[in-house]
């Protein structure tokens, strides 16, 4: 074990499976002598070269085309997005070519997407978003969102080593304020699998991101009886913690940072009233972003992302019930 | 290089002249006498196939639309028969003769246009949009300019690994207004990547005349890319093959990409729905006069002691192989629904297989080559397994 | 207004005379509004009282049933006096039929402050846990929000001393427990032939590795292919002048094309000619049966730094010599990058194997199981050999190899497998382009 941030976790992971693998390079703007505009990859081209810590064009769908391409040859692309709104401009390729190539054609495309999400830090409306339901509800893509140093290791190694392609959110409000044991050398968090955060009986709170932090203070400083459920994977879910959770405690508040309608949490409401019905105590409540852009201006954003303050008063409303 | 470098868009109609000024005379022709019968043969598998799926579309045998690429025969076949077993290519939709050289059967293209269980995607996708991945092919998508992406990550993958493989790709002069055209180019002259992209100029997106898609010429682009462009008759498979031939050999070298352009013309409408009434009438009685098929058989007729007789028996051979083709995929079942929501993820990665190399320069002759072409199938189009065999894709 | 335990049960909650302003020391019972066995909710006045200032009626501290009036109406008692005892244990409807319970307002929502009673509506799970414990919702006192009887109001009273503790039938599965635990690999198994293990303590001291995952595979597949074939090695000397001299003029043209042009293209060229002629060699044994080829997918064995691997080339036979030898350099490139995929790798019918490019001149290689023959190139080497001349025998310098080939001789005999080299060296002497 090693004390981590997240951001070093992510490059502890990705360079022990450029070590471990020929075949896993990175490519992405800015991210090879520069290190990434978030420092992940910083010394990489000194021990990959540059032909694996590829400085590519200002052109998104040609990275995220190059590396289905490679990905079908048998190369394991992790390519990233300077910020995860900039996917936008790679959408076409990700979600109609590597989404949907296995189900037509039975090719695999085995490659990684980095996206560096999330706000908090004035970075306006196309800085700090988060996307991910805009693949998950694409089918073919696997998502995932960490929220531990741990685990922002070790999902990105499975997400590498999966045969599909694979959107990792890395929050970036997480990147250097998050820090936790990381195990050292091999580490793989498999996908797919929820993280029970917090043991508790009377509410669940489910949360992903930068929410688990929030949720795990706020259960911690209101001193309740609260279990908090890391998804960890958005897709596919882990179905069976999320009804596990509902089910024992009857009460259950999803919070994300991204926006509200048709986002994680209205999945994950839908499940659990669908599945879980005659066990709730409560109406499933969910804690969000509104659906605006994020702003800029401190206290307009902080109005728009979930502080610990509401996560609190949306736990306390919750255990009344 | 080979083929005739063009100047602006005022050359594409006159692009009609032979290619026999190309320099590879004497035992330097690649091309034996064997490789011709093989070109005429899958120019008219793909004519013959298509003209029977437009008769099955009508028959309301066909859901959806139908899509082919008549008068565009010889780019696909010609620069499809350059490859080697183990290069990739993303074909599009006009391109179904190079999916025929790659090894991909008749039936298998019958049975995909209907949707059935034995076609390439096994029913979960359509018509042209398909691409077998044990053959060493990735299928299109609809955003027609995409997979000139894919297939320079393929390429990306061979110069990385140093791999002598070349990978290509097809698209029309429609594709090249599209950013992620230009992304792909300059992606594979800043890397010099072994990729070979094939512009089939048919002079119409859709509906829209090329003086609305571009003001220069993109063959011209390609300098700008920093790789050679090369304008060629379209029309002339012996042209488009010779281009090819160059062009492949340049990647697999290490030298980089090339793009060909072929000038042609679209014969048919986009799709089966269009009537193409924006298209002038002495626009495709010009060019009616220039179909590939046709002046290939004169070719091979006037300048390589084809007897006539000998092209009549290609043509009926490849006929009657189609239409057995048909029958079979016409007698196929339709999918299972049950695997309607299977296979969205993949299990475990699964590399493409290699194709059907047809060409001397790859493929054995058979000893007893003359004694088989009765039977309609050129080498690499008879002897993989059909229909029945093969199943769905996935 | 206070309310403290009594001596009594410790469910019975008292109800005592409030203090109502600094200045007030007593007050005066007017009238009870309940009566001992009424059942009293949670601030419902049970009793009206005044003082010299205000006249206040005194809800209820809790629910539960008046057990005891302790003071009459028209006494004056200090502040603190105990006046009645609820029992908060009790339920409603129980002992005193005549009681009367008034419907409860439907809940209102939203209205500031004041909370709306909620005490009819129930849950799902509140609804599944009555029904299953067989509970009679108007009789739980609920504790949440309005009244509401939440689902911990059920678990208390079921789990409560008296009732039979049902779990519910919902089966929560373990939730992520991570156990370090792995399971040891299998020690390796020694030979069954009954080979003795040297013991660690007559061994010198040394270093000790344990097998790499592709070397005890190895190991494994080779011992399993000496017990399973009847291993025989044929060896026949071939003179490469034709190919030396066919390589040089060929080479320089492929070399331009991105293929390199090895001895190895030209040996798997005849070979695979020659398996054509052959179908014994390319074979392979399922039990009792000999199951022939129709391809000849041909594994080409490459040397890697951990090991070994044996890449195939599928159908070769449809190949040419510049696609064969196009073949053999890209899966040896692919091999060696790590970049083979288990369909590369499965599925052969014969093997060559190339110790030659090492310089080695003889070999009595294993066969690859199930195929039944493996053919070995040796070093190309020039040697001084006896050639026929017009002049009668005279001698020339070759460059020579020797082609070891083992076979397997439940599948064939050694007139076979020496036709079959033959048919190879005669391809390979008289070399002629194709």
């Amino acid at each position: 074990m090693a004390e981590m941030t997240y951001l070093e976790g992510i490059s502890d992971g990705l360079r022990e499976e450029m070590r471990r693998d020929e075949a896993v390079f990175c490519l992405g703007e800015d991210i090879g002598a520069f290190g990434g505009a978030f420092k992940v990859t910083d010394g990489f081209i000194d021990e990959f070269g540059a032909d694996r810590v590829l400085d590519t064009p200002l052109a998104e769908n040609m990275i995220i085309g190059a590396s289905i391409g490679a990905a079908i040859e048998g190369m394991r692309p992790v390519c990233e997005m300077q910020f995860a709104d900039f996917i936008s401009c790679g959408f076409d390729q990700l979600v109609n070519v590597a989404g949907k190539l296995h189900y037509r054609q039975g090719v695999s495309v085995p490659m990684v997407v980095r996206l560096p999400s999330g706000g908090g830090f004035s970075g306006g409306p196309f800085h700090s978003q988060n996307p991910e339901a805009w693949f998950v509800q694409a089918p073919g893509l696997k998502v995932v969102a960490p929220a531990t140093a741990a685990d922002a290791k070790g999902l990105l190694v499975s997400a590498i080593r999966d045969p599909n392609p694979v959107c990792f959110m890395e929050h970036k409000g997480l990147y250097r304020h998050v820090k936790g044991d990381v195990p050292e050398g091999e580490h793989a968090v498999p996908l797919g699998e929820a993280r029970l955060a917090r043991e508790g009986g009377e509410l669940t709170v489910i949360a992903y991101g930068s929410a688990v932090p929030l949720a795990l203070q706020a259960a911690d400083e209101l001193d309740e009886d609260i279990e908090v459920l890391d998804l960890r994977t958005l897709n596919p879910l882990d179905t069976e913690a999320i009804l596990a959770s509902a089910r024992k405690t009857g009460k259950v508040l999803i919070a994300h940072e991204a926006t509200r309608s048709c986002g994680v949490g209205a999945e994950v409401a839908s499940l659990v009233s669908e599945r879980a019905f005659e066990s709730l105590d409560a109406p499933v409540r969910r804690l969000t972003a509104p659906d605006v852009p994020i702003p800029f201006s401190p206290p307009l954003e902080q109005a728009v992302l979930p502080q610990l303050d509401d996560m609190k008063e949306a736990c306390r409303e919750l255990l009344a019930y | 290089m080979a083929g005739k470098m063009k100047g602006g868009p005022n050359m594409k109609l006159e692009a009609a002249s032979p290619s026999r000024s190309l320099d590879r005379e004497g035992a330097s022709d690649p091309l034996t006498r064997d490789d011709r019968a093989l070109l005429l043969r899958y120019m008219l598998m793909m004519r013959l196939s298509e003209e029977r799926g437009l008769t099955l579309y009508k028959q309301g045998k066909v859901p959806g639309s139908f899509y082919d690429g008549r008068g565009q025969e010889g780019i696909c076949v010609g620069a499809a028969f350059t490859l080697g077993p183990s290069d990739r290519t993303c074909i599009l939709h006009r391109d179904l003769g190079a999916h025929f050289v790659r090894g991909v059967t008749p039936d298998r293209y019958f049975a995909n246009y209907m949707g059935r269980a034995g076609g390439v995607t096994g029913g979960r996708d359509g018509n042209m949009h398909f691409g077998d991945r044990k053959l060493g092919s990735v299928g299109m998508v609809s955003m027609l300019p995409d997979m000139a992406q894919v297939a320079t990550g393929m390429a990306l993958a061979f110069k990385m690994r140093r791999e002598p493989r070349v990978a290509m790709t097809f698209f029309g002069e429609g594709s090249t207004a599209n950013g992620q055209w230009h992304e792909a180019m300059n992606f594979a002259g800043i890397h010099s990547l072994p990729v070979v992209f094939v512009l089939e100029n048919n002079q119409f997106a859709y509906s829209t005349p090329t003086e609305l898609e571009y003001a220069v010429d993109p063959v011209r682009r390609a300098r700008g890319y920093g790789f050679p462009g090369v304008n060629v008759d379209g029309n002339d498979v012996e042209a488009v093959f010779e281009v090819a031939r160059v062009a492949v050999e340049r990647a697999r070298s290490g030298d980089g990409a090339t793009l060909i352009e072929c000038q042609t013309m679209r014969m048919h409408g986009h799709g089966a729905h269009d009537d193409m009434s924006y298209v002038p009438d002495e626009l495709l009685e010009e060019w009616s006069h220039r179909d590939p098929i046709d002046l290939y058989a004169s070719r091979l007729a006037d300048e390589h002691g084809f007897e006539p007789g000998e092209i009549e028996e290609i043509r009926r051979s490849v006929a009657s192989y189609v239409d057995e083709c048909a029958e079979r995929a016409l007698a196929s079942p339709m999918p299972d629904p049950a695997i309607a929501t299977e296979d969205v993820f993949a299990d475990e990665w699964e590399a493409l297989g290699d194709a059907e190399a047809p060409w001397s320069r790859w493929s054995v002759t058979a000893p007893s080559s003359d004694s088989s072409a009765g039977d309609g199938r050129p080498r690499g189009n008879g002897d993989q397994p059909g229909l029945a065999e093969r199943g769905r894709a996935a | 207004m206070s309310s403290s335990p009594t001596d009594g049960p410790a469910s019975l909650v008292e109800i005592v005379m409030p203090q109502m302003g600094v200045s007030v020391a007593e007050g005066t019972i007017v009238e009870w509004s309940k009566r001992p066995g009424d059942w009293v909710e949670r601030d419902e006045t049970v009793c009206l009282v005044t003082t010299d200032k205000v006249d206040v009626e005194i809800p209820s501290p809790a629910a539960g049933r008046l057990a005891r009036v302790l003071v009459e109406p028209g006494d004056t008692v200090a502040v603190g006096t105990s006046l009645a005892e609820l029992d908060a244990a009790a339920r409603p409807g129980e002992a005193h039929p005549e009681e009367h319970r008034e419907e409860p307002p439907p809940a209102r929502r939203g209205e500031g402050g004041q909370e709306a009673d909620r005490s009819a509506f129930h849950s799902p799970v509140v609804r599944r846990m009555a029904e299953e414990h067989g509970i009679d919702l108007s009789s739980v006192q609920g504790t949440g929000i309005g009244g509401r009887i939440r689902k911990r109001d059920l678990v208390a009273m079921i789990e409560s001393p008296g009732r039979d503790v049902e779990p519910p039938e919902e089966h929560e599965r373990p939730l992520h427990i991570e156990s370090p635990y792995r399971p040891e690999a299998p020690a390796p198994a020694t030979e069954a032939n009954g080979d003795r293990v040297p013991t660690g303590d007559v061994l010198p001291e040394g270093r000790r590795e344990a097998m790499s995952p592709m070397r005890s595979l190895i190991a494994k597949h080779m011992t399993e292919s000496r017990r399973t074939a009847a291993h025989c090695t044929t060896v026949v000397e071939v003179d490469l002048s034709r190919v030396v001299a066919a390589r040089k003029e060929l080479r320089e043209g492929m070399e331009r094309r991105g293929v390199p042009l090895t001895y190895l293209a030209f040996v798997a060229s005849a070979a695979v000619d020659a398996l054509n002629r052959h179908p014994i060699l390319n074979a392979s044994i399922e039990g009792e049966e000999i199951v022939y080829h129709d391809d000849v997918n041909l594994g080409i064995a490459v040397a890697l730094d951990e090991g070994l691997i044996v890449p195939v080339i599928r159908r070769a036979q449809r190949l040419s010599l510049e696609g064969l030898a196009s073949e053999v350099y890209e899966l040896a490139g692919r091999a060696r990058n790590g970049a083979l995929e288990p369909d590369d790798v499965a599925g052969g019918t014969f093997t060559i194997t190339n110790p030659g490019q090492f310089g080695a001149v003889l070999a009595t290689p294993i066969i690859n199981q199930p195929q039944v023959a493996i053919l070995d190139l040796e070093a190309v080497v020039k040697r001084p050999v006896v050639v026929d001349g017009e002049d009668g025998d005279s001698i020339a310098i070759r460059p020579m190899t020797n082609l070891c080939m083992s076979w397997d001789h439940r599948a064939l005999d050694g007139a076979a497998a020496a036709r079959f080299l033959g048919d190879v060296k005669d391809r390979l002497e008289g070399w002629e382009a194709r």
